[in-house]
């Protein structure tokens, strides 16, 4: 077993966490609703130029598939930019260790997991993407991405505050989530890293001389500055191939403890800023519980089913399990904090690990799984909290008809329309999983040990995790011994996957706030369904848990359940 | 007052008859609606329709899908057939049943119409019999004393006493006259007294009735919003369904982890489907106009019937739904030195002879508490009855004793004085919102006799009942503001509107529906008439005028105005009735996959493996048998259902937070127990079944006559 002493840095963490949401979630509001908030005297006039350069005004507000255009040009500008720089880069600045040029395939599946906040990578970082690649086009997507999310879900919320249809100014919303939020964050984030003792050079590489003989080379790099954003914007690749195992990246338990803060600083505060720009009490708590419900629930899971001892292990004489740590796990870390850090980085779709997760007991895995088939606890920068708002929108509908009214939230009522959109983004998601999945698996694709029954549910589980992770956009893999994810078939595959599950989406999100935002608000009655109490709480969360149960039992029943021992 | 009294101050019990259900008709409606074009219009059992048409096929010519040969069993497969047959028949079933229940209840209604015959007046103003088919808006008609009056209409000369019995149920025949608000006549009513001429305002096929009929046939239902959105939710699921199913094939069977045979896909995805919601949801909207109709209300649209349930805000008059209409008598106060056998005596002989409902109610109030009542039987006696200049009424007996009384200005100019006592007493009532009568008997005040606007009984409770629902009431009325505050408050209005005039109503219905209130009101007046228009819901009494009853989107046959209350449950009860319905479809949809994804397993027997035994939690150990219990479940719920669906789920008003949580355990987490015991038993049935050497012998012929049975 592991020492339950570690188990309070990760309480206390989260005490932490939670004590800060709310005042950074009110910070987000005023970002977002463009109130007086810290650091207007240094930021708004540079930001009065930056709308002028782009010949645009925060005055100007946006119907939904006016601001959908706007985020698909910038999207697609950085997609292009990332593309050319990958297809290019032995050629192009900033490559000393030589990395030659991408395969096309290779770097369509890189753009488009980069620039869907995804970070999903068929590559291996140290021989296959230059420094220049990463400082300089990566970068630019580790920011604009989650600048993207954030903007949509603003949008979005700005529905309920609405009436006249439109729902802001995209332009407006990537530059002020980019100067208010993530560019001072990640910087400030950066500098802590640096203490914690994560390198930020300009020196490549440095030679070590290990005491096992030999010498190996160590990569170098403005690491810190680039974990940082990548940890906070949930985008989630590493500097490194190995993520946040490698000790460079993640130097010491703080730091590891510093990357669950981080990663949880804005999903946990969305609600929070959610609840400040309806401008209604206790509004931001069913998310906020829900969120924790399932988010502590998974933890505790993981961990239980990885300090229990691997029943395959009777099978060999002389191999006892003592420590409860089982293959894979980074042991510089405690069971709670490694599995914290696990859960917290796959549920929140940053997708980083500290874990080999194709090495995780079933249960475990499963329980990553179900993370991303939710994708909204909290899942990722604003497109996580986007989604929860959808699965409320779908939950207030149903209960809404059970108290005999018809169903309306925060004073605006649901409609066919808002359903319709509402159930296309959640129900794309398994379509977006399973259509390549069965491509993949009917074209050969798929390794298949036909020989005894259950023996392919490993290699079952890693193609729909792979699957599951890119149209999560969550970026975690489960295992590349299992298959080779970096053939044409499985590039261009992930890459469509990856934009459905990143696009559809959010054009739905921007659809259902823009209905809303062409409604009245209705005033509150008695008879209105009160959505700040602990019974809706508890509803929206069983009824995520059914929904998701519903749509993925099955193939869940052939790939973890089945491997179970 | 005791509730005895006030029925007999013509409170109206009205009469429901049992409508006669024709269950053959039923059952050859079911039958037919296994027609194509029928099951289009409702996605989600169409699915169901389909894919028992393409078993049908699968099981007759299994050839045809080479993939499937090898784990063809005949049995099996026409098992499964014949279950998706029962899904789909016990859904039209249920939509059968609403529609008969329905046009039985228009029925009943109608048939005192039929075959009438009608005497039109002709342009040289003579009368000609004809069919009462044959009318036209506008014709004119004549009925005599006598006749049932043919069609609806409106009175244009003459004037009626009408028994409007078959139609209310109300026993008193009622005047209708032409000119003013009452000169709306009802096809089917009986004149008792008078010729009156009438203007045809409704053709057969146009009037309340037919419309019912063809709302709840389905020609004239509409979907309503909130069932438009269902529907969408339910499509949106089941397509979702359908690809998680059809890849679930693929999967499993490629990757060999289990094999699946089509038979059992099929039953997944119904099972999974959102069937039991999906059959019940047209039988719910039906049953939801066939509730307000056996309420004695007529709804025009099944969207009104919903929109009750939404309903913010109620806008009631006073009199008439509130207040009894008349004022009583409540009250004697007895002068200073006066007994108070004298003023009861007084207050007896004075209104002995009143008509008025005033009147009569002194009479009742002053016999319950023992007036003397010898000098009555007097004999000959002398009315002094209400004049404008005496402004009292009285009476004169044989002996010189001189009884009056009248409003105490009245009774003091006449030469009664006064006490201040009683002029206090009077005052504090006048401010209660009460009037005072003063009595006087041989010129001498004796007391007083204080008359109010009583509330109806009960009224306060449902006004209690309707703001737990969250339903605010304002009361409209003519009184000054003290009146109208008094009976708010003892009514129990959230607000009401005094000295209101004829325009008042829709003035408030517009400022109300201006900040988004959805507002319900009563009227049957023609001056009522935009207001009911504009109102959301607009209950219009069939007694009113043609224009009222034309604008508002509901007819009360009973003229009750307190009907609207009832409604709002009515419109409630159907909505929960579908949100109950479909978290039911919902959980039961866990219990169904726990019962077949471990069969999938079990049939490779990889059913030892423990992630997959923790999901067989049912224990059920033979794969087909499983399956089938699972789906039967589904089917047999659904005629289960029925009487819930038509009935409405029970619903007792109380706040929304309360009424989610009730219902959340009750067909949530009861859909989901409800299911793992359902599945349970029908497997233990089934599994019992088949020991028996005839159920053997039945699956040896079928497999025998079925083409490829050998297979």
């Amino acid at each position: 077993m592991f020492d339950l002493r570690s188990l309070w840095d990760i309480v206390v963490l989260f005490a932490i966490a939670l004590a800060v949401a709310p005042f950074f979630g009110d910070y987000l509001a005023r970002v977002y609703t463009n109130r007086p908030a810290f650091g207007d005297v240094v930021l708004a006039p540079i930001e009065r130029g930056i709308y002028r350069l782009l010949g645009t005004s925060p005055r100007k507000s946006m119907p939904a598939r006016e601001y959908m255009v706007a985020l698909l040009l910038v999207n697609a500008g950085v997609w292009v930019f990332m593309f050319w720089y990958f297809f290019d880069q032995s050629t192009l600045p900033l490559n000393p260790t030589g990395v030659p040029n991408m395969s096309w395939d290779l770097a369509f599946h890189s753009a488009s997991s980069f620039v869907t906040n995804t970070d999903f990578t068929h590559f291996t970082n140290e021989s296959q993407i230059s420094v220049g690649a990463i400082m300089i086009a990566w970068q630019l997507a580790l920011f604009i991405s989650p600048a993207t999310g954030l903007a949509v879900a603003a949008a979005m919320v700005r529905g309920f505050i609405r009436r006249d249809g439109t729902i802001g100014n995209f332009y407006v919303d990537v530059v002020r989530s980019l100067t208010r939020v993530l560019l001072p964050i990640a910087f400030v984030g950066a500098l802590i890293m640096v203490m914690l003792g994560v390198p930020e050079t300009f020196n490549w590489t440095v030679i070590a001389h290990p005491i096992t003989g030999g010498t190996q080379i160590l990569y170098l790099g403005p690491v810190a500055s680039y974990q940082s954003i990548s940890l906070l914007g949930t985008n989630g690749g590493g500097w490194y191939s190995a993520n946040m195992v490698s000790p460079l990246a993640n130097p010491s338990a703080v730091s590891n403890l510093f990357g669950i803060f981080i990663m949880l600083l804005i999903p946990i505060s969305s609600p929070f800023a959610f609840g400040r720009m309806v401008r209604r009490k206790g509004e931001e708590w069913p998310y906020v519980g829900t969120i924790l419900i399932i988010l502590v629930v998974a933890i505790a899971l993981f961990i239980f089913y990885q300090a229990a001892t691997n029943p395959a292990l009777a099978n060999f004489t002389g191999l006892v399990q003592t420590n409860g740590y089982p293959v894979g796990s980074e042991v510089r870390f405690s069971l709670p904090e490694g599995s914290t850090f696990q859960v917290v980085s796959v549920y929140s779709n940053v997708g980083a690990n500290n874990i080999m997760i194709g090495a995780l007991s079933p249960v475990a895995q499963l329980v990553l799984l179900f993370g991303m088939f939710t994708q909204s606890t909290p899942g990722g920068e604003g497109t996580g909290f986007g989604m929860l708002l959808l699965f409320a929108v779908l939950a207030i509908f149903v209960g809404g008809l059970m108290v005999g009214r018809t169903p309306e939230y925060l004073g605006k009522k649901i409609e066919t329309s808002q359903v319709r959109w509402a159930a296309l983004a959640l129900l794309s998601h398994p379509a977006a999983i399973l259509l390549p999945f069965v491509v993949a698996v009917v074209a050969g694709q798929v390794p298949i040990d036909a020989s005894t029954v259950g023996a392919s549910s490993h290699n079952f589980t890693a193609v729909l995790y792979e699957f599951t992770s890119e149209s999560a956009n969550n970026g975690s893999a489960l295992s590349t011994a299992v298959f080779n994810d970096q053939t044409p078939f499985f590039n261009i595959a992930g890459a469509f996957v990856m934009l459905v599950g990143r696009y559809a989406p959010i054009f739905a999100m921007l659809k259902v706030g823009e209905i809303f935002a062409r409604q009245r608000t209705l005033p509150a009655g008695p008879g209105t369904l009160r959505t700040a109490s602990g019974t809706f709480t508890i509803y929206l969360t069983l009824f995520l848990i059914i929904v998701t149960t519903l749509l993925f039992l099955p193939v869940i029943a052939m790939g973890p359940l089945a491997q179970i021992l | 007052m005791s509730e005895e009294e006030f029925a007999q101050l013509g409170a109206r019990v009205s009469v429901r008859r049992r409508p006669h259900t024709s269950w053959r008709r039923v059952l050859g409606d079911s039958f037919r609606m296994f027609s194509p074009a029928q099951q289009f219009r409702h996605p989600v059992m169409f699915c169901v329709y389909v894919l028992f048409l393409f078993l049908v096929v699968l099981t007759l010519v299994p050839s045809l899908f080479p993939d499937i040969a090898h784990s063809y069993n005949p049995g099996y497969y026409l098992a499964v057939t014949i279950i998706l047959f029962l899904t789909v028949w016990f859904a039209n079933l249920s939509q059968a049943i609403a529609e008969a229940q329905g046009r039985a209840q228009a029925d009943t209604l109608r048939e005192i119409r039929s075959g009438v015959r009608a005497r039109q007046v002709l342009p040289d103003g003579k009368t000609a019999w004809v069919a009462s088919d044959i009318l036209h808006i506008g014709d004119s008609i004549e009925v005599q004393p006598g006749e049932p009056i043919p069609i609806d209409g409106d009175i244009t000369s003459g004037a009626a006493l009408i028994d409007e019995s078959m139609m209310t149920g109300e026993s008193e025949a009622v005047i209708r006259e032409s000119g003013g608000d009452k000169t709306s006549v009802l096809g089917g009513t009986l004149v008792l007294q008078g010729t009156i001429r009438v203007r045809v305002t409704a053709v057969r096929g146009e009037s309340f009735l037919d419309r019912l009929i063809y709302l709840v046939e389905g020609q004239g239902r509409e979907p309503t919003p909130n069932e438009l959105a269902l529907g969408v939710l339910l499509y949106a699921f089941t397509i979702t369904l359908f690809t998680v199913v059809v890849t679930f094939i693929f999967l499993a069977n490629f990757t060999n982890i289990v094999y699946v045979s089509v038979a059992t896909i099929v039953a997944l995805f119904v099972c999974l489907m959102p069937t039991t919601i999906g059959a019940l949801l047209p039988a719910i909207g039906i049953s939801g106009i066939n509730r307000v109709a056996r309420a004695n209300v007529i709804a025009k649209s099944g969207k009104a019937v919903e929109a009750a349930g939404d309903l913010d805000l109620l806008i009631l008059d006073k009199t008439g739904t509130i207040t009894v209409g008349n004022r009583l008598a409540v009250q004697f106060i007895p002068a200073p030195g006066v007994a108070p056998e004298k003023l009861l005596e007084a207050a007896l002989l004075c209104s002995s002879v009143d008509e008025t409902p005033e009147g009569k109610s002194i009479v009742r109030l002053a016999a319950r508490r023992n007036a003397p009542t010898r000098r009555l039987e007097l004999g000959s006696y002398k009315v002094l009855p209400f004049t404008a200049e005496r402004r009292m009424s009285g009476i004169l007996l044989q002996d010189g004793t001189e009884a009056y009384k009248g409003s105490m200005q009245a009774i003091e100019a006449y030469g009664a004085v006064l006490p201040p006592e009683l002029r206090r007493a009077g005052a504090q009532a006048a401010q209660q919102g009460m009037t005072p009568l003063a009595i006087a008997l041989n010129k001498q005040a004796v007391g007083l006799v204080i008359l109010k606007d009583v509330v109806k009984p009960g009224i306060k409770d449902r006004i209690r009942e309707l703001r737990t629902m969250g339903i605010r009431t304002v009361m409209c009325t003519g009184d000054n503001r003290l009146t109208a505050a008094a009976i708010a408050k003892e009514a129990g209005v959230d607000d009401f509107v005094a000295e209101a005039k004829p325009e008042t109503k829709l003035t408030l219905i517009q400022q109300e529906k201006a900040e988004g209130r959805l507002v319900a009101m009563t009227g049957d007046g023609t001056n009522d008439a935009p207001a009911l228009a504009r109102a959301d819901v607009g209950l219009s009494m069939n007694s009113g005028t043609s224009a009222a009853k034309e604008a508002g989107n509901m007819v009360d046959l009973d003229n009750d105005p307190t009907k609207l209350i009832e409604i709002v449950s009515i419109g409630k009860q159907l909505l929960i009735t579908r949100g109950a319905l479909t978290t039911f479809s919902i959980t039961n949809d866990v219990a169904k996959y726990f019962a077949i994804i471990p069969a999938l397993f079990i049939a490779v027997g990889a059913a030892s493996l423990p992630g997959i035994a923790i999901l067989n939690v049912m224990g059920l150990s033979n794969p087909q048998l499983a399956v089938l219990s699972a789906l039967l479940f589904n089917a047999i719920i659904i005629p289960i259902l029925v009487p819930l669906a038509l009935a409405g789920v029970p619903f007792r008003p109380s706040s929304a937070i309360d009424l989610l949580r009730k219902n959340l355990v009750l067909y949530g987490f009861g859909g989901l127990v409800t299911a793992f015991v359902g599945i349970k038993l029908l497997y233990l049935l089934l599994a019992w079944l088949i020991t028996f050497p005839f159920v053997h012998t039945l699956g040896v012929i079928v497999a025998h006559y079925l083409p490829f049975g050998g297979l």
